[in-house]
C-alpha cells in the first residue's frame, strides 16, 4: 500500500487508463486510420548508393504515369533544409543509402510506388566511411562542406579539480565500452498526412512526441505563422524517444500536397522505417576513474565518441546529457569530459530509447563494478557509499530535493535476496545490480520549459480537461485526469482528456525529457486549482465556512469534519452558473519550473527540479555452449516521488525493463556499406514473450516537495538502470568482464574464449 | 483486372472488387473501412493486424483478399458490442495491458483465438501464441498476466470463461 493513499480519494489507486476501451476495441484512431476526402499516397525516392554526387535526375517517366499528380525534387524545395547539414532533398550531393531525392504523390500506392521506380538518379559514387575509426583517421575525407573535418560536434566540460582529485587516488582504472546501432522498434510507423490546399494553412496529422516542435519547425520551413500549422497528432502507437520532432517525410509531404493541391499521405515502410526513424547509434565510451582504497570515488575522465550518421539532427543535445549525466548518481570530486559527435554515411542517428543514455550508464556502472572487484568490495556497498541524497548538490550545481537512491539500492538487494547470492551462486549463474538517475523535465531547448493546461466544468459536473500533452502509451492522459479529479474532487472518470490538436490544445513542449507528469502535473493541478477556487466561493457562501475549511472529495462537496453536510460537485457548479453572476467555470494554468538554464560555458546550473532514482538487480543464467543468456529476473525498484497511477507505473517499470533488456542482449542493427541488412522485426531479433523475466516492482516514494502530489518521473528513468545491472550479473556469471552491448551469444563466446587465454596455465 | 470477391467478415456478407494482389489487411481497411485491425510492418513480422478466420489467428498483411472467399473472417469490431466487452478486452483494460494500443487489437485477437481452443492454456502456451508479436510498451508482462486471469479464473468459474 503506498504512503497515504488514505489521504487521497484518486492518487495512488489503481486506474485503468481512460482510453483504453477505445484501444481494446480498434475504435482509437491512429494517423494511418485518416482518409480524407480527394488524398493522394506519396512515396519518396531514396539514394541507393551511401555517398556520391547527383549527376542527374529524370523524372519524365513518372511524370507520364496515370494516376500520377505531383513529382518534387530539390528544386521544387526552394532550398530547404533540415538542420543545419542536411537539404529536404538532395541537389547534388547524397551522403547516406536512403537519402531522400525525390518524391512522387499519386492517387494510390501502388501508382506512387510504380512512379517512384521510374525516377532516374545518375550518380558519381564518392569513397564512402562507415565507422567512426575511418571517418577519424588521417586523410581521411571531409564528408560535409564548411567542416574541416568529420567531428560534427565536440563538447568539453571541466567540474572541480580532476588532477588532484586523481592525485588523490588510490586507485585508478581505464576501460573501453562499445554500444552499437539500434532501433526503437515501436508497433506504429512514421506516417503522415499533410494536407496543404490552402496556401495560408498547413494542416498535418502524425504521431509524434512534441506537436510543438513540429508545428515550430514547419512553420519555419514554410513562412507561415506558427498558429497556421496544424498538428494533429490522434493517438501514437508507441515512441521510445524516436518520434520527437520532424523528419525529412512531413516537409515533403506537405511539399506534394502544396504541388498536387490534394491532401497526400505517406506511409514508412518496414525498411524505411530503419533509417527514417534515425535511431541510436554506435558509440565509444572511454572512462578513466579514480577512487580511495575504500571505494569512495574521487574523480571521472570520459571520453565519448558517438557515430552521428549522415547528419547532424538534433543529436548534440545528447553530447550535453552526456556529460552531465555522469555526475548526477554518484558523489565525486571532479568530472572532465570530452564528448565528440563523428559524421560517417551511415543513416542519420537520433536518440534510442533512453535518449542515448543508457549506453553511458552502462559504461560508467559497469566499471564501477570492476572497480569493486579490484578493491575487493561488495557492489552494493560500494553503491551505497558512492550514492547520492536529499539535499546533494552536484558537480555541476544540481541539487536534489528529493531522493531515494540509498532506499532503492537497499530494498533491491533485500528483495534480491542479494547477500545470499552475490559470488555464491553455481557457474554460470549471475547476480548484477545498476543504478540510474534522469531529469523530470527541466530548462534547456529553450528559456521556459513550460507545460499549460485548461478545462471547462460543464452544468452536469463533468470536466472536459485540454492538454497539449501526447499520450504515446505511457498513460500521460490518464495521469493528467487523474491530477485534476484529486484537485477537484471528482473521479476520474468523470473527465475527458482532449489533446493531439493544436488548434485546440493549449501549448506543452511535449512528451520528452520525462517531463510530463511533473510539469504539465502541474499545469493541470494548477488550472483545477483555479476552477476549485470558484466553486469555493459559491460552497462558502453557502455553507457559511472559509474556502480553506471545504473538502472536496469524491464527487461532494463539505465543511472539514462535517461530511453529513455534503452537497454534491455536480450542484455546486451548478449553483455557480445559477448565480447573480452567472459564472461558467473554467480553469487555466500553466507550470514553468524556476529554474535556471545550464550555462553555455560552464555547464553548470540547476536547470531541473526534480529527478528520479533507480537501481535493479538481475540474475541471468549463461549457457556456455551458446553464449545464449537468459534474464531470469528483475528486481527493479523506482523513486517516482508518488505513484499517481501504481497500476501505469508498473507498466513503464515492466516496458522498460523488456526494452533494456533488449538494447542489452539483443538488438543490433548490423550494417553492411551504410545499409541495416536486418531491417525489420524478425530479422532484428527482438526478444519476444518467451523472454519476459519474472519482475519484482518496488515503487518507492520520496514525496517531491515540487512535483505534482510530490509526483515525479517514471518516463525513462527504470531503463536508464537496466542495461548495467544485466551486464554485471553476466560478467557475474562467466568471470570475464562484458564491455559491449548487445551481449549477442557471440560476444559472451568470445569473452569465454578470452577468459581461457587469460587464465591458461602458463608453459 | 479487379475480381468481384463476396467476403464474410464479422457475420456480414459484403461483395467487393479487387485486385488480385490486394491483402485482406487492405480489403477490411480501405473497402470495407474496418480500421480497428491496424497496419504494423506489413511484411508478417510484429502481429499487429492479426484477425482471426475459421478460428486460426491469421496475418491479414500475409493474406490474399482473394483467399478468404467463403471463410468466416472475424476482426475486432466484430468480438463486442456496445456496452457488452469480450471477457479479453475487460481483462486486457483492467490489468493495464494496454499502453499505446497500436498492437492491442492484433493480441486480442491472438489471444481470442487461442483461448477459443484452448481456455486454459499453460504459460508457455500463451507465450507460444504471443510469440509472433511484439509489444515495446508492456514488454508482454501485463499481457501475460491479463491472458491468465481470463483463462485461469480464481473461483469465478464459468463467468469469466472466454465466449463467442
Amino acid at each position: 500500500m503506498p504512503r497515504g493513499s488514505e489521504k487521497y480519494s484518486v492518487i495512488g489507486k489503481r486506474q485503468p487508463k481512460l482510453d483504453a476501451v477505445h484501444k481494446a476495441t480498434g475504435r482509437s484512431q491512429f494517423t494511418d486510420d485518416v482518409v480524407l476526402p480527394n488524398m493522394l499516397y506519396g512515396k519518396i525516392v531514396r539514394s541507393t548508393i551511401p555517398r556520391g554526387k547527383i549527376l542527374s535526375i529524370d523524372t519524365s517517366r513518372a511524370e507520364r504515369v496515370p494516376g500520377v499528380k505531383a513529382v518534387i525534387t530539390h528544386k521544387d524545395t526552394g532550398g530547404l533544409m533540415v538542420g543545419p547539414d542536411q537539404q529536404l532533398l538532395c541537389e547534388d550531393m547524397v551522403y547516406y543509402f536512403g537519402d531522400e531525392v525525390a518524391a512522387v504523390a499519386a492517387v494510390d500506392e501502388e501508382t506512387a510506388i510504380e512512379a517512384a521506380g521510374l525516377i532516374k538518379v545518375e550518380y558519381e559514387p564518392l569513397q564512402p566511411l562507415f565507422s567512426i575509426e575511418e571517418a577519424t583517421a588521417e586523410g581521411a575525407p571531409v564528408l560535409h562542406q564548411y567542416f574541416e573535418d568529420n567531428y560534427a560536434d565536440e563538447v568539453t566540460m571541466n567540474f572541480g579539480d580532476a588532477e588532484k582529485a586523481f592525485a588523490e587516488s588510490d586507485h585508478i582504472r581505464v576501460d573501453e565500452f562499445i554500444v552499437n546501432a539500434g532501433h526503437n522498434t515501436f508497433a506504429e510507423h512514421h506516417v503522415v498526412i499533410a494536407d496543404f490546399t490552402l496556401p495560408n494553412k498547413l494542416s498535418v496529422w502524425t504521431p509524434i512526441q512534441s506537436a510543438l516542435l513540429i508545428q515550430k519547425s514547419m512553420a519555419q520551413d514554410f513562412g507561415l505563422p506558427e498558429s497556421n500549422v496544424r498538428i494533429l497528432s490522434l493517438n501514437t502507437g508507441g515512441a521510445f524517444s524516436g518520434k520527437p520532432s520532424a523528419r525529412p517525410h512531413h516537409s515533403i509531404a506537405a511539399l506534394l500536397s502544396r504541388k498536387s493541391g490534394r491532401p497526400v499521405k505517406i506511409r514508412i515502410t518496414a525498411d524505411e522505417e530503419f533509417i527514417v526513424c534515425r535511431s541510436g547509434s554506435r558509440g565509444k565510451f572511454t572512462l578513466k576513474t579514480g577512487v580511495k582504497k575504500d571505494g569512495t570515488l574521487k574523480a571521472v575522465e570520459a571520453d565519448i565518441l558517438h557515430d552521428c550518421g549522415a547528419y547532424i539532427e538534433i543529436q548534440f543535445i545528447m553530447l550535453r546529457f552526456f556529460g552531465l549525466s555522469l555526475q548526477l548518481l554518484y558523489k565525486l570530486d571532479a568530472e572532465r569530459y570530452r564528448g565528440r559527435l563523428v559524421y560517417t554515411n551511415n543513416p542519420p542517428y537520433f536518440f534510442p530509447h533512453g535518449g542515448g543514455l543508457v549506453g553511458l550508464r552502462f559504461a560508467f556502472d559497469s566499471q564501477f563494478d570492476l572497480i569493486a572487484r579490484d578493491l575487493g568490495l561488495d557492489p552494493v556497498e560500494m553503491r551505497l557509499k558512492n550514492a547520492v541524497d536529499k539535499g546533494y548538490t552536484t558537480l555541476s550545481k544540481t541539487h536534489y530535493a528529493s531522493c531515494g537512491l540509498k532506499e532503492c539500492i537497499r530494498k533491491t538487494a533485500k528483495t534480491s535476496g542479494w547477500k545470499k547470492k552475490y559470488g555464491k551462486l553455481p557457474p554460470f549463474r549471475g547476480i548484477g545490480i545498476g543504478c540510474g538517475v534522469i531529469n523530470s523535465g527541466g530548462k534547456g531547448l529553450y528559456d521556459h520549459d513550460t507545460s499549460a493546461a485548461f478545462l471547462k466544468i460543464g452544468e452536469d459536473g463533468r470536466v472536459s480537461l485540454f492538454t497539449g500533452l501526447p499520450d504515446m502509451g505511457q498513460g500521460s492522459h490518464t495521469t493528467m485526469a487523474m491530477i485534476a479529479a484529486e484537485t477537484l474532487g471528482i473521479v476520474p472518470e468523470d473527465i475527458t482528456v482532449i489533446s493531439g490538436d493544436t488548434d485546440i490544445a493549449p501549448m506543452d513542449i511535449g512528451a520528452f525529457s520525462q517531463r510530463g507528469t511533473f510539469t504539465t502535473g502541474n499545469a493541470v493541478k494548477v488550472a483545477a486549482l483555479d476552477a476549485r477556487k470558484q466553486l469555493e466561493k459559491t460552497a462558502s457562501k453557502k455553507f457559511g465556512t472559509r474556502p480553506s475549511a471545504l473538502v472536496f472529495r469524491d464527487k461532494k462537496v463539505y465543511p472539514k469534519g462535517t461530511p453529513e453536510k455534503a452537497v454534491s460537485f455536480e450542484d455546486v457548479v451548478s449553483d455557480t452558473l445559477h448565480s447573480q453572476e452567472g459564472r461558467y467555470v473554467m480553469g487555466r494554468g500553466f507550470y514553468n519550473p524556476p529554474t535556471e538554464r545550464t550555462d553555455p560555458v560552464t555547464y553548470e546550473g540547476n536547470a531541473t527540479l526534480a529527478f528520479s532514482f533507480g537501481a535493479q538487480i538481475a540474475e541471468v543464467e549463461v549457457d556456455p555452449e551458446t553464449g545464449i543468456v537468459k534474464l531470469l529476473n528483475m528486481t527493479v525498484a523506482h523513486d517516482v516521488g508518488r505513484a499517481i497511477n501504481p497500476l501505469a507505473v508498473e507498466g513503464q517499470l515492466d516496458g522498460q525493463v523488456f526494452s533494456g533488456m533488449a538494447q542489452t542482449l539483443f538488438e543490433e542493427c548490423i550494417m553492411e556499406n551504410g545499409m541495416v541488412l536486418n531491417s525489420s522485426p524478425v530479422e532484428y531479433k527482438l526478444p519476444r514473450p518467451f523472454e519476459i523475466p519474472e519482475i519484482a516492482h518496488i515503487i518507492v516514494e520520496t514525496n517531491d516537495p515540487y512535483g505534482p502530489y510530490g509526483a515525479k518521473e517514471v518516463g525513462e528513468g527504470p531503463i536508464m538502470c537496466t542495461a548495467q545491472a544485466i551486464a554485471n550479473a553476466v560478467s557475474n556469471a562467466i568471470g570475464y568482464p562484458v564491455k559491449e552491448l548487445p551481449i549477442t551469444p557471440e560476444r559472451v563466446l568470445q569473452a569465454l574464449r578470452q577468459k581461457g587465454k587469460n587464465h591458461a596455465p602458463k608453459k | 483486372m479487379k475480381k468481384i470477391l463476396s467476403l464474410t467478415v464479422n457475420g456480414d456478407t459484403y461483395e467487393v472488387a479487387v485486385s488480385p494482389w490486394k491483402t485482406l489487411l487492405d480489403v477490411l481497411r480501405d473497402n470495407l473501412g474496418l480500421m480497428g485491425t491496424k497496419r504494423g510492418c506489413s511484411i508478417g513480422t510484429c502481429g499487429v493486424c492479426t484477425v482471426i478466420i475459421d478460428g486460426k489467428a491469421i496475418l491479414s498483411c500475409l493474406t490474399l483478399a482473394l483467399e478468404c472467399e467463403g471463410k468466416a473472417i472475424t476482426t475486432i469490431e466484430g468480438i463486442s458490442s456496445e456496452g457488452s466487452l469480450h471477457p479479453v478486452q475487460k481483462s486486457f483494460i483492467e490489468n493495464g495491458a494496454i499502453q499505446c494500443g497500436y498492437c492491442s487489437p492484433g493480441i486480442i485477437m491472438t489471444a481470442k483465438a487461442l483461448l477459443d481452443e484452448n481456455p486454459h492454456p499453460s504459460d508457455d502456451e500463451i507465450k507460444e501464441a504471443l510469440a509472433g508479436t511484439f509489444c515495446r510498451c508492456t514488454g508482454h508482462v501485463k499481457i501475460m498476466e491479463a491472458i491468465k486471469k481470463v483463462s485461469q479464473p480464481a473461483g469465478e468459474g464459468a463467468s469469466h470463461a472466454p465466449g463467442k
